[in-house]
């Protein structure tokens, strides 16, 4: 066939009257042709097919749920994204593109204080300055927010104390910037400066003025914001392993460094609702805040999300400024436009927790891990934020992808007079990660064993559960594993590079989505909805409140509704900006937009299909079941010339009802354990990766180059790779930049010594290698069209990969990150004084003599890989859950199997009796409500 | 993020600018001078010691006068590492910050570079957080903050990247201003103080450099510390020049930057070096004592120790060539 089929009938046109009148009653409608400038429709193309619906696409992993509605129209194929023609033209309106008519400009009055008591504010100079139209201070918002419901610590601006260099003091709204900056210095503050605290260990003490006040939920007099205690399998045999690894880390906080500063612009529209529009990341927390500031209903708001210029995690908090920008706009009774200056965005942070985590990691004589013993103290600055969740991140994000035999994590946050720390790519697994990754790493060496090997031989299969009840689905890790050995020449490498030159290798598991809800209940309302509206000219929008941040989940939704209704994306458009429109979405964080959000869209469009597809029923008598979509056409499927344009069809079904409309919806099925916290990092999928990094260390200096990385992820199926490998290559450069520059270094007084891009040391051009993203597709039942996320678990293999190699190069362990020149070089003195060397060019190169365990376990690798495929491919459906390689039966309680085996979130005094453990101290506090001299 | 208002001059000849600053000084009307602008607008952004009148070089014809041996103050730095002068000057003008600010910066820039520390190069509000600073004090007297109680000296660090290597090359440099001009070594023109910095007297300004003939028959290299190959400033600096000869070096001149508030000639231990030249256990030597003669302070991104420590990495690194 040359050109397809045409997808305008002919019509009758000897009827059709030349001079542009209608013949009454014969009203042509026109062409019903439509959808970008081929008139001609495709046929399905069978290879992009899958063999399970009887095409050419082969299934390595075997079928999926969503191989029905497979079109072959954009699935797997290279899409740019469907917004990027806005950006690249300039046309995209980010934050500070808002201008609406007759705005004024609002500035905010910024704490120079640490730790101040407010004694009164005077704002009446201010007020009087010509050109001012509203001055706002703590005492016009007096409700809280924050974005978790437990933790609502925040206010649009401080009430009695402020907490941290640049916190809100109070906000002016005037005619011009200029004017509004000079009100600031007007506005007269008296305060009673406190004692600060800045070492996060200090805040694990009692304090005179805890830097907020639980009430009866405190943690003692302490600044301890949240502890958590994780106690699984053979905590206590662990300790008796031959090898051993234990670390002492430091992890220097990290800001996201995105392009665009925070922004808002809110007004009080006529009818007295608000419109707020502002870059955000989940635009419903901020909806909901606003509400509860502003005591204004819901309904009376309307958050419009503009174009975000990169968020990272670093605008999913409500924030103050929103709040002062309503606030001053309502006083005003004008738009209120507040624009960030770049320090200001290093002073509302939210970035890496800065932390000190203690990693033990035992290995048993059969080349298992017998353990994970983590202690994670991070600093949480001054606000919680998504602390709750971080604290148990640092410690249940590594207890997979390896069968481990015991974990035991205690973690704390702790309150400190510095910017709030919050959530950022890889959320509070990317430290700990690193740890347990170098650690294995260690053990490895000692052991006498391939690396590579060693992660091979103790991975989780598919279809598992995790040591603390994590369900495992898909996993792709030892492909990932494979292929980066594979292309990196690891065998020709490794320990085999001279001085100065190596190669390492770190693994990465993160979660695609959040399990739970943080505002509601699962079981009673979805994590996603989408709506989808189909009218006379055939086109399909989509109504969804993910929101595009950058990362392409516009382009993936649509990419999903084109791919069930076989329409060119350029028929979908997504209404993702507005509440008004949009169906409630919990927005961008925790990797789980695609999974979520085109779970829900692929529902939505089989809803409009089978509408559309009863209707070419009609038209064209062959049962739904017999018709397949093509490019634009519905045809039967043994004979494609009988068929019907996708315009009549929609005509057709539209003829009773008018638009089309359908609605599709996810939830996470029910899953995970029962204990205290087995929500957190319960997700209803997991990435996987594997990354391999190659460094050139300068040891005269301490510079470290990344020259190469291949960089392998299982994002369960790349729905577009293009945009897969871009977030790939993108996590390779922020992690780069907190494994060699990046970071937020506090000076000797407590500030914040760098909040600018100039001292902030993003990785530039020159520093970035080359990055060899390799997409592994592990098939995920769950997701759609078998996806997993790929935004954030890309993120955290490169970090430890690049530790490794600096080992693999000189023979020095490092844990302190970043690695920047000035730190590995004291490293290396430190070595060099140990071995009595004087040049440190005459390091000693390491080397790697594989002990006879090398063998065994390069048999095991062997055994599981064949293990795995057998589980994927469903052949072997019994269950596993972590212990069944240290020889337990998976349908038994493990306790019950074995004394030794605990499952606790309830410390013992005997588990924190160790005194060099840091989060652990959290516990010498008792909480509030459980003294009984409280009564 | 506001730039104070200014008000903008621009002069288009040498005798005009002269007279524009004497009026000002008459006036007693505080002003700065500006070529390229990527240093001191960027100051301005952040309200460091604003002036109300900016009076710009850009228009003086003269000043962009280009040779193999005479670099008008205008030339961009951009065009230096294309242009005819000692190679040098040409590798070192290449390291200098990005390919955007290159275009843009010029030599008088940067050997005028305003000095940097962690507790000035800040906005309003984050120096207001500190109580100021000795440097730009805003009239409260403030303390230094680096090394606080001394109140008399500033220690901010010098940055600039050509200075060091047009001090080996033993350049000259040339200024103008109401009195009259004058020429003076460049190692002369750097005056100990990280406020002052320099001779430069108020209105006054360098209208060019020059190099002597003799410099073609040197060699050199400069070595530079920076965490990023791009936009940093560097963190230490090493230029050395040679000539070589049949039994050894006849002359060699060695000069650091970024480690102190000016640039340093180390004259002495360069000619110590000399004497009993012996290649590569020479330059060991000569760099342990760059080490030793330059003391850095806490204001800038790497600690002070390690930045001692590079210098002598870097010396031994920039003088490799007087051996291989």
């Amino acid at each position: 066939m040359s050109k397809g089929y045409r997808q305008a009938p002919s019509g009758s046109s000897d009827k059709k009257r030349k001079d542009g009148k209608r013949i009454a009653g014969k009203q042509d409608f026109g062409v019903p042709g439509s959808g970008g400038s081929n008139p001609y429709s495709e046929l399905q193309d069978i290879e992009r097919i899958p063999n399970s619906q009887g095409g050419q696409l082969e299934q390595p992993r075997g079928p999926h749920v969503h191989d029905p509605h497979i079109t072959g129209q954009t699935i797997g194929k290279a899409t740019p994204l469907v917004d990027s023609r806005w950006k690249v033209t300039g046309q995209a309106e980010y934050g500070d593109d808002i201008r609406l008519p007759n705005e004024l400009v609002g500035r905010i009055l910024r704490s120079p204080h640490h730790y101040a008591r407010i004694v009164s504010i005077d704002t009446s100079a201010a007020e009087a300055l010509p050109g001012v139209r509203a001055v706002s201070t703590g005492m016009d918002s007096v409700n809280r927010f924050g974005v978790l419901p437990v933790t609502k610590d925040e206010h649009a601006m401080a009430q009695d104390k402020v907490r941290h260099v640049g916190d809100l003091v109070a906000c002016v709204a005037a005619e011009s910037e200029e004017i509004a900056i000079e009100a600031l210095s007007y506005i007269h503050v008296d305060y009673e400066v406190m004692e600060s605290i800045h070492d996060m260990e200090d805040g694990l003490l009692d304090s005179e003025n805890p830097i907020h006040d639980r009430g009866k939920y405190h943690i003692g007099e302490s600044n301890v914001q949240k502890r958590v205690f994780q106690q699984f399998g053979h905590t206590d045999a662990m300790h008796d392993a031959p090898f051993q690894s234990k670390s002492d880390w430091t992890f220097a906080g990290l800001h996201h460094g995105f392009t665009e500063p925070h922004a808002v612009v809110a007004h009080w529209d006529p009818n007295g609702r608000l419109q707020l529009y502002t870059p955000q990341q989940v635009p419903h927390y901020v909806h909901r805040a606003l509400s509860s500031v502003l005591d204004v209903p819901m309904h009376q708001i309307n958050v419009i999300r503009t174009f975000v210029g990169g968020g990272f995690g670093g605008k999913s908090d409500p924030f103050p400024h929103e709040m002062c920008a309503a606030i001053l706009a309502k006083k005003s009774g004008r738009p209120v436009r507040i624009n960030f200056d770049r320090e200001e965005v290093y002073w509302i942070n939210r970035g890496r927790h800065p932390s000190r985590i203690q990693m033990e990691v035992y290995a048993d004589e059969k080349g298992r891990i017998a353990g994970i013993e983590t202690d994670a103290l991070i600093d949480g600055g001054a606000f919680a934020s998504f602390g709750h969740v971080t604290t148990y991140y640092n410690g249940v994000l590594h207890t997979s992808p390896y069968e481990i035999g015991g974990f035991h994590y205690t973690g704390a946050r702790v309150w400190t007079n510095k910017p709030a720390s919050g959530a950022m790519r890889g959320h509070g697994a990317v430290n700990s990660r690193c740890a347990v990754e170098v650690a294995i790493d260690d053990v490895c060496e000692q052991m006498g064993v391939d690396p590579m090997t060693f992660r091979l031989a103790n991975l989780l299969p598919p279809h598992c559960r995790t040591i603390t009840g994590f369900r495992i689905t898909s996993t792709g890790m030892r492909e990932c594993l494979d292929e980066v050995r594979k292309q990196s020449g690891w065998d020709d490498k490794f320990r085999k590079m001279p001085l100065g030159r190596g190669i390492g290798v770190g693994c990465g598991f993160f979660i695609s989505g959040s399990g739970l809800p943080i505002h509601w209940d699962p079981e009673n309302f979805p994590h996603a909805t989408v709506h989808l509206q189909c009218d006379m000219d055939g086109g399909v929008t989509v109504h969804t409140g993910a929101a595009d941040i950058g990362q392409g989940s516009d382009t993936a939704v649509a990419q999903a509704v084109s791919e069930v209704l076989a329409l060119p994306l350029d028929m979908i458009r997504i209404r993702s900006r507005e509440s008004d429109t949009a169906p409630v979405d919990l927005g961008s964080y925790s990797s789980r937009v695609t999974f979520m959000n085109c779970n829900a869209a692929i529902r939505a469009a089989i809803e409009l299909r089978e509408k559309v597809l009863n209707a070419a029923w009609e038209i064209i008598g062959y049962h739904p079941d017999s018709l397949v979509l093509g490019d634009r056409r519905i045809y039967y499927k043994r004979d494609p010339a009988i068929g019907v344009s996708w315009l009549q069809a929609v005509h057709k079904a539209q003829a009773d009802t008018g638009s089309l409309i359908a609605s599709g919806a996810y939830r996470t099925p029910p899953m995970g354990g029962v204990h205290k916290g087995a929500a957190a990092g319960l997700a209803p999928a997991y990435s996987f990766s594997a990354y391999v990094a190659e460094v050139e260390v300068d040891p005269e200096t301490g510079f470290v180059r990344v020259i190469k990385a291949w960089a392998a992820h299982d994002c369960g199926k790349a729905l577009n790779p293009l945009a897969v490998e871009g977030q790939i290559i993108g996590s390779c450069h922020m992690g780069m930049g907190q494994v060699l520059s990046e970071e937020m270094r506090y000076g000797r007084t407590g500030h914040l010594l760098n909040p600018d891009l100039l001292d902030y040391k993003i990785m530039s051009v020159h520093e970035m290698p080359e990055v060899v993203p390799i997409i592994v597709e592990s098939n995920d039942p769950e997701g759609p069209f078998g996806a997993k996320e790929a935004g954030e678990g890309p993120l955290l293999p490169i970090l430890p990969a690049v530790v490794n190699a600096i080992y693999d190069a000189i023979g020095v362990r490092v844990n302190e990150l970043p690695v920047s020149p000035d730190r590995l070089y004291s490293t290396i003195e430190k070595q060099c004084r140990k071995m009595g060397i004087k040049d440190p060019l005459d390091l000693p190169n390491p080397s790697f003599e594989p002990s006879a365990l090398q063998a065994d376990l390069e048999n095991r690798a062997k055994e599981h890989a064949h293990r795995d495929l057998q589980r994927d491919l469903l052949k072997d459906r019994s269950s596993y859950v972590n212990g069944v390689l240290f020889g337990f039966d998976p349908d038994r309680p493990l306790p019950e199997q074995s004394e030794g085996w605990r499952e606790s979130v309830t410390p013992t005094p005997e588990d924190l009796a160790d005194p060099k453990k840091r989060a652990a101290r959290a516990w010498s506090h008792v909480e509030r409500r459980k003294r009984r001299d409280d009564a | 993020m506001k730039t104070p208002p200014f008000r903008l001059h621009r002069p288009t000849t040498i005798d005009e600018a002269v007279n524009l600053a004497a009026d000002l000084v008459k006036r007693k009307q505080g002003f700065d001078w500006v070529s390229g602008g990527t240093d001191l607008l960027a100051n301005y952004k952040w309200h460091i010691n604003t002036q109300p009148h900016v009076i710009s070089l850009a228009s003086i014809e003269e000043l962009t006068r280009h040779g193999a041996h005479h670099i008008g103050a205008m030339v961009r730095l951009h065009e230096l590492e294309h242009g005819p002068t000692h190679p040098l000057l040409r590798k070192a003008a290449g390291t200098i910050a990005s390919t955007l600010i290159r275009r843009s910066a010029t030599v008088g820039g940067n050997l005028c570079l305003d000095t940097r520390c962690f507790w000035f190069n800040q906005t309003e509000d984050w120096r207001r957080s500190i109580d100021w600073c000795h440097k730009c004090d805003c009239d409260t007297g403030a303390d230094c903050r680096v090394i606080p109680n001394q109140n008399t000296l500033c220690v901010a660090t010098y940055q600039g990247d050509l200075a060091p290597c047009l001090m080996v090359l033993d350049a000259t440099i040339h200024l103008a201003g109401p009195e009259g001009v004058r020429s003076m070594s460049i190692a002369d023109f750097y005056a100990l103080d990280g406020m002052t910095r320099n001779v430069l007297k108020t209105g006054e300004f360098v209208t060019h450099v020059s190099t002597p003939e003799e410099s073609n028959d040197l060699d050199g290299d400069y070595q530079k510390l920076s965490l990023r190959e791009s936009w940093d400033f560097p963190e230490a600096g090493v230029a050395a020049a040679w000539k070589r000869t049949d039994t050894g070096l006849s002359t060699l001149r060695i000069a650091t930057t970024a480690c102190e508030s000016i640039p340093r000639i180390h004259l002495e231990s360069a000619e110590a070096a000399l004497v009993d030249w012996n290649g590569e256990s020479t330059t060991i030597e000569v760099a342990e004592a760059i080490r030793r003669e330059v003391k850095p302070v806490n204001n800038t991104y790497f600690p002070p120790a390690y930045r001692r420590k590079m210098l002598r990495v870097l010396t031994k690194r920039a003088l490799k060539g007087t051996w291989m």
